[in-house]
């Protein structure tokens, strides 16, 4: 504010409206990631700019070729095949979601295919991640006005199906997680996967080009959403930001998508970004920053939703479905004939300038001139201090109960149950190209490890798309939280064919001005960068929402980590499920005592302290030795161990196969002796379950050479069977345990 | 004039919206709540007789197969 | 005519959805398909004419407000009457995919083959909701559109008004009709060919008598709430990861069916 008021001492006249609304949009934390970006002090560091010295750090140095735009753009693209290359966004909408949970999910979904939009993209799927608060928790619990998490979970999935459904995008992959902390603060992390053709990538909008503004009409819902975004959620805030809350017409997106694609393919455009965060005062002051020149505007002709709007309020309105683009003058009419076959009204609102500044008319008034170095380069940064010290835990000591019926149990615990009749209200196949579904296996209800879409026609390559969530690790230590969510958004990735992978990292923290809560984000951005480093996977696009508080306290730290990996043939892809009687299991990579923040732990009571670790070097071998057992053809099913570890991945494997298996607790390499309850449900990261059929053992287990491994049993009858030295521990029929697993999550 | 049009399905057409909110009501522990039935209501403005709508109603907002329709004037 | 003459028009509206892969299919089989907006025809700048067959795909036309494929169907009765009746008269066969179907029915093409007032409803499922499901589908008639589907083929549904309401108290009577005339042409059934009796999941919506797919008395109007498109290849299946690796889905046969008759007809 400070340096505001400077400025315009300097200017010698006082700010107009406009001109103030434009700085609080510009420079909120939802625009600009002032904390991200800002001097962060910690134990004696001074780290200056968080997002560049980790997350983007490793792309910088990685510098891969395949990477075609990053952290540039609203989404990070990555080459493809040819001309074709993918786009790849995750955002969040986590405040409206709490307060309007339809809407708020809904416009979530809306938002981010607009960011592939924004990039020229063509959306071709999302992916959804939703936090929720435990749909048991007592009604008395509930402060006064705040909803409870199962009208939340019910509306925020009805808002995502909604919406990818009516605009025909498949809803192909994503997670459920449930814990006490989001109660007050859901999260709803929505991603889109778009096909750019590089070819037709314009970015090279110049002055004289027109502002064409298309789409929706402009009414006052959303506005203050940035700020609103930026902000803890208080009670009362749905009266105070009632406004920003706003439901989607997915229709009149898949209207406006048609007609960009045509533009698209016509090249008729010189530049395209969506309206979201601070609506026109953001976009337009962007483009005009990225293409160094400035921007006159006439908001009069803004087509609004009613009369009596101050010109503050369209400037900077987030209604949603609107796009801007950047036409050169003699294609204007082209643009706005197709804009009109796809009925979608499309209104010339200005045009860039030479002159770097924004200069915003109202019908003949000037409402605002805005210097743009100054709105984009002025902000001060913000100096903040972190502070992290390790939560004093322990490890609890109690004697193993009955096994079968722990893990029964662990099957029906809200994380690890089965998402089915979720899954089930999203369409997940529209597009027919959905390769490997979410739902996999004999009776197509087993859990699939990551997506397989086959985007072109003419080619069999594909992509696998997979996420990583570990928010219980992050109660621990976020930063083996973090490395444990790259890991397993890379093996996920892995487990069905996937390479040449690229990242995305969302963070969702609370308060950042609280120097524990900084702390924590401190860590877990370093680990982003040196697991991902040494995984050689580059991030290409993220995201942060850092006040997700509300009077019940702030959410456990949050990361969420996607993944797009390459597949050259998707004909090559493995599901999860086990194929046939006979087969040989084998388990790749060490299993350690790691079972802190693990769900045993959590069923017997406790947190622990032994948090699961990445050895990157050891893992990276697995992953190339998988990839290309993979490759070779003699892995008939592929399974991560995540949740629940050993016992929960085999029984998945079994039930969704409609075969039993029996394994030998002592052929699993362990780093160390350790309790049979311990080897069955650690959540060491970097394992997997293969099965392999005999005839090709010897050849599996060559190419695993050099890799941790063993084959610890065979597949075959209806029951999961685990002995240990012959000593029977656990004899569960599939039947009962997929019931079980199917108990404990019902829309 | 002001016309408001209520749609509902017909008694005897299953209505799934109505009982899925029933059983989530009695969830809430609302237990005496009987039965719930579903209706969208259009609140159509237009200088138009009460034939007229009787029309929009057949010709567009109803499916006689399944849906009942209410005219009510409310101005 | 020789296949790679046969035109097929998929005719979109707002919220049309599944017309890519559609019409991907069509031209995957050897024909021409081209995907054109209700608009242009209502507007006199294309006309059907042009074409031996239409496709209404699936997707979510208008929003689905007010009912599934209650707009675009008036659209068609009210706008396109004469046209479209014409195209019918002459045999040309006609498919509608899920909302298709929803829109076939309201213009009431379905099941009587003449544009009006429907006769038919397609109600909400008796689940309440949105549902993407494979299921069986037992052929129940030889139309040309089934000639050469599997007596039990898979493909998939995701709807949420997928369920077949006959008109009051006239239920039976008018199965009776639908079936003398043999226009039941799909039913859900099990692995095995038994009909679901409306047994959830075998009949994911609820539907009389299992009815997923109509056709007209004639036979060459189909609607079904099924999805031929999806299950076109087998690398579409949900489980084609387990061996199954012939080339060809169930949903081939459908698109098949309709080309081999435009070819044999025009």
């Amino acid at each position: 504010m400070r340096r505001i008021q400077e400025y315009y001492r300097k200017l010698g006249r006082e700010p107009t409206d406009v001109e103030l609304e434009t700085f609080a949009q510009t420079w909120s934390e939802h625009c600009v990631h002032k904390t991200f970006k800002g001097i962060i002090l910690y134990d004696g560091e001074e780290i200056d700019g968080l997002l560049k010295s980790t997350v983007a750090r490793v792309t910088r140095e990685l510098s891969p070729e395949w990477c075609f735009s990053v952290f540039e753009d609203n989404a990070g693209i990555v080459d493809f095949e040819g001309d074709y290359a993918i786009a790849f966004k995750v955002e969040t909408h986590n405040h409206p979601s709490a307060i309007e949970p339809f809407g708020g999910a809904a416009t979530g979904v809306g938002g981010v295919i607009r960011d592939v939009l924004g990039v020229w993209g063509e959306p071709i799927a999302n992916t959804d991640v939703l936090c929720f608060g435990p749909l048991d928790y007592p009604y008395e619990k509930l402060p006064e006005g705040m909803r409870h998490p199962r009208f939340i979970f019910t509306y925020v999935v009805a808002g995502i199906g909604s919406y990818g459904n009516n605009m025909g995008i498949p809803t192909v992959n994503g997670a459920i997680f449930f814990d006490e902390s989001y109660v007050g603060n859901p999260l709803v992390y929505c991603g889109t996967v778009g096909i750019v053709k590089k070819s037709k990538y314009k970015r090279e909008a110049k002055p004289g080009d027109v502002l064409l503004l298309v789409g929706g009409r402009t009414g006052r819902d959303g506005i203050h959403g940035v700020t609103f975004a930026s902000s803890e959620l208080e009670e009362g805030a749905e009266e105070i930001f009632g406004t920003a809350v706003q439901i989607g017409d997915p229709i009149e997106e898949e209207k406006i998508k048609r007609a960009i694609l045509k533009v698209r393919e016509a090249e008729l455009g010189s530049a395209i970004t969506d309206l979201g965060g601070g609506g026109l005062s953001s976009a337009i002051g962007e483009q005009a920053h990225r293409f160094g020149c400035g921007a006159r505007v006439h908001l009069e002709r803004v087509p609004l939703k009613y009369e009596n709007m101050k010109p503050w309020e369209i400037w900077v309105s987030e209604s949603q479905e609107r796009m801007l683009l950047i036409v050169p003058p003699s294609n204007l009419d082209r643009v706005l004939e197709i804009f009109a076959d796809e009925e979608v009204e499309a209104t010339a609102i200005g045009e860039l300038i030479p002159e770097r500044r924004l200069e915003i008319y109202y019908h003949d008034e000037k409402v605002a001139e805005l210097d743009v170095e100054f709105l984009f380069e002025g902000l001060p940064r913000v100096r903040r201090t972190a502070r992290w010290s390790p939560p004093e835990l322990s490890e609890p000591s109690f004697e193993p109960g009955r096994l079968g019926e722990d893990l029964h149990r662990i099957l029906a615990m809200p994380n690890v149950a089965s998402k089915e009749s979720v899954i089930r209200t999203y369409d997940h196949e529209v597009k027919a190209a959905t390769v490997l579904k979410p739902l996999q296996g004999e009776a197509c209800d087993g859990p699939g490890d990551a997506a397989v879409l086959k985007p072109l026609r003419n080619s069999w390559k594909g992509i696998a798309i997979s996420n990583g969530l570990n928010p219980e690790y992050g109660k621990i230590d976020a930063y083996w939280m973090a490395a444990s969510a790259i890991d397993e958004a890379i093996r996920n990735n892995i487990a069905v064919g996937g390479r040449r992978i690229a990242l995305l990292d969302n963070f969702c923290w609370g308060n950042p001005e609280k120097p524990e809560n900084l702390g924590t984000l401190v860590r877990a951005a370093k680990a982003c960068y040196d697991i991902a480093r040494a995984y050689e996977t580059p991030f290409i696009s993220g995201k942060d929402s850092l006040y997700n508080e509300s009077p019940l306290g702030g959410v456990t730290p949050t990361l969420l980590i996607s993944a797009l990996g390459i597949v050259p043939d998707v004909r090559r892809t493995v599901s999860m499920d086990f194929k046939r009687e006979g087969s040989y299991i084998y388990i790749l990579g060490e299993t350690k005592p790691e079972l802190g923040g693990s769900h045993y732990y959590k069923l017997k009571g406790f947190l622990g302290k032994s948090v699961p670790k990445v050895e990157p070097s050891k893992a990276k071998r697995t992953f190339e030795a998988l990839t290309r057992a993979i490759d070779a053809g003699l892995v008939k099913a592929c399974h991560d161990l995540s949740e629940g570890g050993l016992a929960v991945a085999l029984a998945e494997m079994c039930f969704s196969g409609n075969v039993g298996a029996e394994v030998e607790l002592s052929l699993v390499p362990t780093s160390q002796t350790m309790r049979h309850d311990f080897i069955l449900f650690s959540e060491s990261n970097s394992r997997f379950l293969v099965e392999v059929p005999p005839s090709k053992a010897q050849e599996f287990e060559a190419l695993m050479n050099g890799v941790t491994f063993a084959k610890i049993g065979e597949t075959g009858g209806d029951e999961v069977v685990v002995t240990h030295l012959g000593e029977e521990l656990l004899r569960e029929g599939i039947r009962e345990l997929k019931e079980s697993w199917q108990s404990g999550v019902r829309l | 004039m002001k016309w408001e049009v209520r749609v509902s399905y017909k008694r005897g057409v299953q209505d799934p919206e109505g009982e899925s909110t029933l059983y989530a009501l009695k969830m809430l522990g609302f237990d005496r709540v009987k039965d719930v039935h579903t209706a969208k209501l259009f609140i159509i403005e237009g200088d138009y007789s009460r034939e007229d709508v009787e029309k929009m109603c057949r010709r567009l907002l109803a499916n006689p197969v399944s849906q009942d329709y209410e005219i009510r004037r409310v101005d | 005519m020789k296949l790679s003459e046969a035109r097929v028009l998929v005719m979109r509206g707002p919220g049309t959805n599944c017309d890519a892969e559609t019409a991907a299919a069509i031209v995957e089989l050897g024909a021409k398909a081209e995907v054109v907006h209700v608009n242009r025809f209502i507007k006199g700048k294309r006309s059907l004419e042009e074409f031996h067959g239409l496709v209404i795909p699936g997707g979510f036309s208008f929003g689905d407000r007010i009912r599934s494929g209650a707009i675009f169907g008036k659209m068609l009765s009210y706008s396109l009457r004469r046209e479209l009746q014409s195209f019918v008269d002459e045999g040309k066969p006609i498919l509608g995919i899920c909302n298709g179907f929803q829109v076939l029915i309201e213009s009431g093409l379905l099941p009587f083959g003449e544009v009006g007032e429907p006769t038919l409803a397609l109600a909400k499922n008796a689940s309440a909701r949105f549902e993407d499901r494979w299921v069986y589908l037992r052929k129940c008639n030889s139309s040309l559109f089934t000639l050469k589907l599997k007596n039990v083929s898979r493909m998939p549904v995701a709807n949420a008004e997928g369920r077949v309401v006959l008109p009051l108290g006239e239920e039976k009577r008018m199965l009776a009709q639908l079936e003398e005339n043999h226009q039941v042409a799909l039913r859900y059934c099990s692995a095995e060919g038994e009909v679901a009796q409306g047994e959830y999941p075998l009949n994911p919506s609820g539907s009389y008598a299992d009815i997923a797919g109509l056709t007209s008395p004639e036979g060459t109007i189909l609607g079904m709430m099924p999805h031929p498109e999806r299950a076109f290849y087998r690398y579409m299946y949900p489980d084609w990861t387990r061996g199954n690796n012939e080339a060809k889905g169930d949903g081939y046969a459908i698109f098949e069916g309709m080309l081999v008759y435009i070819v044999e007809r025009f």
